[in-house]
């Protein structure tokens, strides 16, 4: 799913800046994120000689780790996740606090001029994301009087989140694009200053697996809003012979594709800036507008006027 | 070289380097994603902010000078064209003007229009390139690919005047090589109607896109005071507010026939900088609109003798970057004795530099590319001396006597 992630962004991003994209590996070049895999997996690998051969070796696979074992507590086919349980939600806020922690002693292992420049930016923009994403996380916890995903998911067979908290959708739409660090929010991997940030050191199998994990991660955020604000795999009847989980495999799908088409056409359309204005606006912006929202809705349950199912 | 140099003038210019740690340099270069040409500048941080930066110039440097010294003075004329790709029309503008100082002859009528026309294509070119790298730079990529498809326009209208792309060839003792083809007036017109109107919309874009306007504005100034003592010349100078455009204050080619407007600014940043590109590049297509117009009829060349008379010239053009300059020097020969170039990098190099004094990392592509640099035109030699990290320059009449003290050490001084 990573792959068919990079190859969708790969051509809305080509469209969009008048070039085509990918072509030629597989039909429409949909094969392309996975030969760029492949390849890598075969490529010399590089340690450093100053880096911490542990870490550098062991680490990624860690990384990888993370969204992968969030991906078990989203309900994809079925209202029930695959391992789902009464407080998945704090384990999947663990675990994103998990993979930014390995991704900053992954930097620093590379010790690199280059890197530990990119290990500073990332932890500030990690500090910065983290609170609004969390609030925006939790106000839709809170509405739906659950900490389980499948528990926020089923609350919403009646209203979806979206409507009920729109600043909060905003809100972690854009705190998963500094997560990930897709534009405008690219700063710690800013390609053409600090040549690829915390991914520079990393050759052969380590970066097949990092950029691998990226990519699942997207597909993992992208899952995330999906369950916590748009309802998950829910959605109206389609036709009584269609069985359940095919319905709710499509509605998901369209629901994620959705979010994720948001993401490659705002990563595409805007700049880069620097960790000093991204700080700000996550800070001053971002950090109050959640609050506000969480405020909102808290005051919105007490009042009666909204009632969780 | 490992010579003991001769009495050479030592400047320390790593003076007070020893204090900083290896930790707060960061080599920027020679092969950095940022730069299109290597250069190396070790930048001494403290966190994210620049305290100092130290260039060492000389990774493209390749002997032109003095290899012209051994060319006959025709094919000279397209060596200096390949200083450079991007203002390769103007350094053989300016070798040609030169050299041609030194003849009797004239420049037609018609071949100075046409030079306009095409050193103004070229600038459209030039500033086209600009603006889309600084886009890259900004992490903007889809506004670096949207440009570089219109300049695609610029550089088709090239090839059909001159065959060729990007190294066009064009200039000739005494006048131009190539006619402007039947028909292109028109042409000519519309694609540049076109040009303005993109950009028109990309000056829109970069005065309301907010990550850019957050990545450029206050970014790179630069005092007038400043930029006066450092020599500043073209678009560098012209963003302070200083009045210095070679093709009004000393107009060559047909620059004094047609119309235009010098652009200046005043608020000394980067957002000014393409503000002032993009005029310009309006300027240009206006000045090629009404050139070809008015393309007066006559001959576009007048052949002369291979042999050049004795004496010594010197011209400067307007390039896209600023202020190029060629002093030539004949001894009636079929070669010339001593051409020297000066390019506007390097003029305004120091400038960069000492912008990046304060910035943060995250600018410093961005303000590279401010001025706009082109290392390939720039480059000379230098001497480093790694252990102690001294830099020092040779004299011409120093590097004379090692010469003579390598080949013949019963000649060498001591």
């Amino acid at each position: 799913m990573g792959f068919i992630f990079d190859w969708l962004d790969r051509k809305t991003a080509a469209r969009m800046q008048g070039r085509i994209g990918p072509k030629i590996t597989g039909p429409s070049g949909i094969l392309q994120p996975l030969a760029d895999f492949l390849k890598l997996l075969f490529k010399e690998e590089i340690i450093p000689s100053h880096a911490d051969k542990v870490i550098f070796l062991f680490a990624p696979a860690l990384y990888f780790l993370a969204p992968l074992l969030s991906m078990l507590f989203i309900p994809i086919i079925a209202l029930t996740p695959t391992a789902g349980f009464d407080f998945d939600l704090l384990v999947i806020l663990f675990l994103l606090a998990f993979a930014a922690f390995v991704i900053a002693v992954l930097s620093y292992s590379s010790a690199s001029s280059f890197t530990t420049i990119a290990t500073g930016r990332l932890v500030l923009q990690y500090v910065s994301y983290e609170i609004p994403l969390v609030l925006a996380i939790v106000t839709a916890a809170i509405y739906s009087r659950s900490l389980s995903v499948e528990g926020i998911v089923t609350s919403q067979t009646g209203l979806w989140n979206v409507f009920v908290m729109p600043f909060a959708f905003g809100v972690y739409v854009i705190a998963l694009m500094a997560e990930l660090e897709k534009p405008p929010f690219d700063i710690p991997s800013a390609k053409t200053e600090i040549v690829a940030g915390w991914l520079t050191e990393f050759s052969g199998r380590a970066l097949a697996f990092l950029k691998l994990t990226k990519e699942v991660g997207y597909v993992f955020g992208s899952a995330l809003a999906v369950s916590l604000f748009l309802g998950g795999p829910l959605g109206p009847q389609m036709g009584a012979s269609v069985p359940a989980p095919v319905q709710y495999f499509a509605y998901f799908m369209v629901k994620l594709l959705a979010v994720g088409f948001l993401i490659f056409v705002l990563k595409t359309a805007l700049a880069r800036v620097k960790i000093a204005q991204a700080t700000e606006l996550f800070w001053k912006v971002l950090t109050p507008v959640s609050l506000a929202q969480l405020a909102l809705v808290l005051v919105l349950i007490q009042g009666g006027i909204l009632l969780a199912a | 070289m490992s010579a003991e140099p001769i009495q050479p003038k030592q400047r320390e210019e790593s003076a007070g380097l020893m204090k900083y740690s290896a930790e707060n340099l960061v080599p920027f270069g020679p092969i950095h994603p940022a730069l299109k040409e290597p250069e190396y500048f070790k930048l001494i941080l403290e966190g994210e902010r620049i305290v100092q930066v130290i260039p060492r110039i000389g990774y493209v440097h390749r002997g032109l000078e003095k290899a012209a010294e051994t060319r006959p003075w025709v094919q000279n004329m397209y060596m200096f064209e390949r200083t450079c790709g991007i203002c390769s029309f103007v350094h053989s503008l300016a070798y040609g003007q030169a050299v041609e100082g030194l003849t009797i002859y004239e420049v037609p009528r018609r071949a100075k229009f046409i030079r306009l026309i095409i050193a103004e294509m070229e600038r459209i070119h030039s500033h086209l390139l600009w603006v889309g790298l600084m886009g890259h730079w900004a992490g903007f990529e889809t506004l670096f690919m949207w440009v570089w498809r219109d300049r695609e326009v610029v550089l088709d209208l090239v090839e059909a005047i001159s065959g060729n792309r990007i190294h066009k060839s064009m200039n000739a003792f005494v006048g131009v090589r190539r006619d402007m083809p039947e028909g292109m007036e028109d042409r000519i017109v519309e694609r540049m109607k076109f040009l303005v109107d993109r950009a028109r919309y990309y000056k829109e874009i970069i005065d309301t896109e907010e990550t850019m306007l957050e990545r450029t504005e206050k970014v790179g100034k630069l005092s007038q005071d400043t930029a006066e003592k450092l020599c500043v010349v073209g678009p560098m100078a012209r963003y302070v507010g200083l009045q210095k455009d070679v093709r009004l204050n000393d107009p060559y080619a047909a620059y004094d026939e047609v119309p235009f407007d010098i652009i200046i600014r005043n608020e000394a940043d980067v957002h000014a900088l393409l503000q002032l590109r993009l005029d310009e590049l309006v300027a240009s297509a206006n000045m090629i609109s009404y050139a070809v117009q008015h393309l007066p009829d006559g001959p576009i060349r007048v052949k002369i003798p291979p042999i050049i008379p004795a004496g010594e010239h010197s011209t400067h053009c307007e390039a896209p970057r600023g202020e190029i300059f060629y002093y030539v020097k004949s001894g009636g020969g079929r070669t010339p004795e001593r051409v020297k170039v000066r390019t506007p990098t390097l003029a305004n190099l120091p400038a960069a530099l000492e912008i990046l004094k304060g910035q943060t990392i995250a600018d410093v592509p961005i303000v590279l590319t401010a001025i706009d640099p082109c290392f390939g035109c720039m480059d000379r030699m230098s001497f480093l001396d790694t252990e102690t990290n001294r830099q020092w320059t040779w004299s011409g009449e120093e590097l004379r006597q090692y010469g003579i003290n390598h080949y013949f050490p019963e000649r060498a001084k001591k």
